[in-house]
């Protein structure tokens, strides 16, 4: 059993532990001390200040990303070339691409040879780009509110909040972005939530589908993806 | 005398239903397991067939009215009726909820029921009805541990399991809402209900399906994909509570342990 870090947004940071059902419940205020000193050591230990860094690590990305992202909105200017850069940018600051692309195909990945996985790279990103850009207008009017940080194992967190529309005309929408923290490593975000969907594991089981439906051959899928960025 | 016929919109509107879920289970033939791109659709020929026949009568009949919906009504009408058919759901969602022993939702449910009934739930004059989880049969099931079952494309009513099917047919019968006597007026309300639904969902996520419709490099295993991940959310969906989904917590575990 391991027990999840939870940073609120009022930045206090706590630990929760899975609800258990113990036996003779009744006696556990006698523990008390010994529970508290138990949780005090945990929450010093080495693997609490990883559990904090990671946290960090991932809000300080997604706080950066939100500023970024509000920024273009304010100033955009309904121009394709503008924000087709500001995705650029976007994606290659803040994603993790490789791992996104790698994670998408499941096994298949092992069966592309190196110049279908660079090919494959390359198309992701362009798919990725072309289906934010298309749906640019639905950001308008959308300001990102935090609620909570909960490291999920050693090198995953999940950032959730609300998109909420400043003229409250949509309902707020359900995020989660699920960050990657490798240890001394930069933390990235590798996949999105929405209303607890997740996009990349929707896009695998696409991805998947369509090299089954070509008998196994990851090619089909990079010809499908080509023509679908070429659209 | 009123446009509709209250007693035949209910007829038409059963054949239908009738006639979708006889259509889907008569066409059903299992794929073997080689030939599947999703191991849960056994099915996929006649579910793919179904898929292209709701893609149909989308673009001839659902998708147009969405758009005119979303450009003819304001917002605050369109808030009403989702407030209405949302309201309506909840005797429904108190009577699943008490089954699956949720009885904080329940009790919500009941209280939300109970005073924005008032406006007949075009108002919310409770501080957060949102807040309830909504509960259908299926999810009854799901909490009694009946298996989850097959993907099933079903005509007219989109995607499905078996359980989630067999849910919605009892559901059919069970919703406390039908047993209340009613005038012919509220019957044809109750009639129009399922279509409008269909409609209103349509328009409240035009874009989202569009982009599924017209853009996905396989559309039906994208719907397949959203359907069982939105389910999930659903099932796993606890009063006042962020949704923990573990399966696809535990999807990312493990590529991030094994990437290659």
């Amino acid at each position: 059993m391991t027990p999840s870090r939870v940073l609120r947004n009022d930045r206090s940071t706590i630990t929760t532990w899975p609800k258990t059902s113990f036996v003779g419940a009744g006696i556990l205020p006698r523990f008390a001390l010994g529970i508290s000193l138990f949780l005090a050591a945990v929450m010093t230990s080495p693997l609490s200040a990883r559990a904090d860094e990671q946290i960090q690590s991932a809000n300080r990305i997604i706080d950066s990303m939100i500023l970024d992202i509000e920024g273009y909105l304010i100033s955009d200017g309904n121009d394709i070339e503008s924000r087709t850069e500001i995705t650029k940018h976007i994606l290659d600051s803040y994603f993790d691409l490789p791992s996104i692309a790698r994670f998408s195909v499941g096994p298949y990945w092992r069966s592309a040879n190196s110049a279908e996985k660079a090919e494959f790279n390359r198309v992701v990103r362009q798919v990725m780009i072309r289906t934010i850009v298309r749906n640019f207008d639905q950001l308008i009017g959308l300001k990102f509110s935090q609620t909570e940080t909960v490291s999920k194992g050693e090198k995953m967190v999940l950032v959730r909040g609300n998109f909420i529309d400043v003229k409250g005309v949509r309902p707020p929408i359900s995020v989660a972005w699920r960050v990657v923290t490798p240890p001394g490593g930069e933390a990235r975000v590798l996949d999105i939530e929405l209303e607890n969907i997740s996009m990349l594991v929707t896009q695998k089981q696409e991805n998947i589908a369509v090299i089954r439906k070509n008998g196994g051959k990851f090619s089909a899928l990079i010809a499908v993806m080509k023509q679908q960025a070429g659209k | 005398m009123p446009f509709f016929k209250t007693s035949k919109t209910a007829q038409f509107l059963r054949r239908y239903f009738l006639a979708g879920v006889i259509m889907a289970l008569g066409a059903c033939s299992a794929l073997p397991e080689a030939e599947r791109t999703d191991s849960r659709d056994p099915y996929e020929g006649s579910n793919r067939r179904a898929f292209a026949f709701n893609m149909n009568l989308d673009s001839a009949a659902i998708e147009p009215m969405a758009a005119r919906y979303r450009q003819s009504v304001p917002d605050r009408g369109k808030q009403a009726l989702e407030n209405h058919l949302d309201w309506a759901r909840l005797p429904a969602t108190a009577f699943n909820s008490t089954l699956q022993g949720r009885f904080e939702n329940a009790g919500l449910s009941i209280l939300h029921f109970a005073i924005n009934g008032l406006t007949f739930g075009l108002a919310e004059l409770t501080e957060d009805p949102k807040e309830v989880k909504a509960q259908d049969f299926g999810q009854t099931l799901a909490a009694y541990g009946a298996p989850q079952g097959n993907y099933l494309m079903v005509p007219f009513l989109g995607s499905n399991t078996t359980r989630s099917l067999a849910g919605s047919v009892v559901d059919s019968v069970t919703n406390p809402m039908g047993f209340v006597k009613a005038g012919s007026a509220i019957k044809t309300v109750r009639a129009l209900q399922p279509p409008t639904r269909a409609v209103v969902f349509r328009a409240s996520q035009f874009e989202a399906i569009n982009d599924v419709k017209y853009n996905a490099l396989d559309p039906y295993a994208r719907t397949r994909a959203l359907y069982y991940q939105a389910r999930a959310g659903r099932l796993n969906a606890r009063t006042g509570q962020p949704t923990e989904n573990k399966a696809t917590d535990s999807l990312f575990e493990s590529f991030l342990e094994d990437p290659k």
